[in-house]
């Protein structure tokens, strides 16, 4: 009798679930006509690059809630490749990706590159292609003046480090500094406030963003110089050469026109 | 801390673009919830062969899951078999299908209460089934239903707040941007954000409490 009934269930819910794949493989089919082109002629084709972007990120991507906005390295970049790719840097499309969408957002065809503080990662590579490095950042520690922490060699066992979810920096810390505890938090400012609550007793992650909290509260001071190399990459979906290459050009062309410069010195001060 | 700085004009008219959200989502979620809800909680209750097990099954699967997976789910595994939804159509089908089992067991709960002596008499007054449960049972099941599917409504309204792990520009959301410009914004923000959310949902208990006294 169970048995009969728990056979009717599942045969109801497979008949279900193949409905909706069989109306999804039309969709599918539909798409697959498009996706021949590649992704450097569908953006020409519809004249406007949708980027990735943070838009919780000082200095890199951060929306202004007075101009509605998003302000930062990242942004002017992207602004910059679109000048580049299709003659107007108005002709692109940000859109919020946190650490933990971007990669999907990606390969589901929502945005057509990512611009987010991505740290270039083997383990990455194998999801998406990345651009030549466009931002060299290096992984630090950010501690109260005066604290005992005076560089990695301090983080002992009962020492307890912050780091911000889904980023390389947690992963990093956990191998160089295994005996110390690790807290992560959902974003950078959050663990800036638990830093300065006194929940860990160093934050963790790149340079380039900890000098952005110094910049905030000057009580704060960065120690032991970077201990990793975090090389960001402009992210598109796997098997797109030609726009990687049409990125690597435009980054080239910046680098050599010193407009490139003119971005890195307007947002990150100091090293 | 920086009270000025964090409340300024355009930061709280950001708050409240997020709010609007907020609302928006919580409200349509409420309306589809509700309706499914008590077709989910009737179904599983009339114990139809087949078709209330699979009730049964479903709901149970969903109420025992937690809604973080849920919008994960909808947000990044629907995709992957070609179906693309906007981050307010994700947030608004996970919560709408989290909740709606949640209010059919509500539902559920609330019909079961009816005295089976009623449906009996009705039964062998010559109404039929569906007469019965529509005219005899459902009012008074509605009745005792309120307290408790208002309180889901207002956790529902609050759980909107979960959507800002796939960035659905909510009040958490807005609230986080605008702490990130400043870190000394943090803690006036949070004091508006739980204002923001306390009047909304006090009005919602203040209306329940009305419902539950005028039929009294």
């Amino acid at each position: 009798m169970f048995k009969s009934k728990a056979s009717k269930i599942t045969g109801i819910l497979l008949l279900s679930a193949s409905m909706l794949l069989s109306a999804c493989g039309k969709s599918d089919k539909e798409t697959s006509g498009t996706a021949a082109k590649n992704a450097l002629e569908q953006i020409k084709e519809k004249d406007k690059i949708v980027v990735g972007v943070k838009y919780d990120t000082r200095l890199f991507g951060l929306k202004n809630p007075s101009s509605g906005e998003v302000e930062g390295f990242d942004i002017d970049i992207s602004k910059e490749l679109a000048k580049d790719i299709l003659g107007d840097e108005k002709k692109i499309e940000f859109k919020e990706v946190t650490s933990k969408t971007r990669i999907p957002m990606l390969n589901n065809g929502d945005i057509d590159m990512i611009v987010a503080t991505m740290t270039i990662s083997e383990e990455r590579k194998k999801e998406v292609d990345f651009s030549d490095v466009y931002f060299q950042a290096g992984q630090s520690l950010l501690v109260k003046k005066g604290s005992p922490i005076k560089g990695l060699e301090d983080l002992k066992k009962g020492t307890k480090v912050l780091a911000v979810k889904g980023s390389t920096s947690a992963v990093n810390i956990r191998e160089k500094a295994p005996e110390t505890t690790v807290l992560e938090f959902e974003n950078y400012t959050e663990a800036f406030t638990a830093l300065k609550s006194g929940q860990g007793d160093a934050l963790t992650t790149d340079d380039s963003i900890l000098y952005g909290m110094v910049d905030q509260d000057s009580n704060y001071e960065l120690v032991g110089g970077t201990f990793t190399d975090e090389p960001y990459g402009i992210a598109v979906k796997k098997g797109n050469k030609e726009l990687v290459d049409a990125i690597n050009s435009a980054l080239k062309k910046m680098k050599d026109s010193g407009k490139y410069d003119e971005i890195k010195n307007k947002w990150i001060k100091s090293n | 801390m920086d009270i000025t700085g964090a409340l300024s004009a355009d930061h709280l008219k950001f708050l409240a673009d997020g709010f609007w959200l907020t609302l928006y989502v919580a409200f349509i979620s409420i309306v589809l919830s509700f309706i499914i809800g008590i077709l989910l909680g009737t179904l599983r209750y009339a114990k139809i062969p087949v078709v209330s097990k699979v009730v049964a099954v479903l709901v149970e699967t969903i109420r025992n899951m937690p809604l973080l997976l849920i919008i994960f789910f909808t947000f990044f595994a629907l995709p992957e078999v070609g179906i693309k939804l906007s981050v307010t159509v994700a947030a608004i089908s996970a919560l709408t299908v989290f909740e709606s089992a949640m209010l059919a067991e509500i539902v559920r709960g609330g019909l079961n209460s009816v005295d089976k002596g009623q449906i009996e008499a009705a039964r062998s007054s010559g109404l039929t089934y569906i007469q019965t449960l529509r005219t005899i049972v459902m009012p008074q099941a509605l009745r005792r239903m309120v307290p408790p599917i208002v309180s889901q409504f207002i956790s529902l309204l609050k759980d909107t707040s979960l959507c800002v792990i796939v960035a659905l520009p909510e009040l958490m959301h807005n609230a986080q941007i605008i702490y990130a410009q400043n870190v000394n914004y943090i803690i006036p923000v949070f004091i508006v954000v739980a204002l923001m959310y306390f009047i909304v949902n006090y009005c919602l208990s203040l209306i329940a409490r009305r419902l539950e006294s005028r039929q009294a």
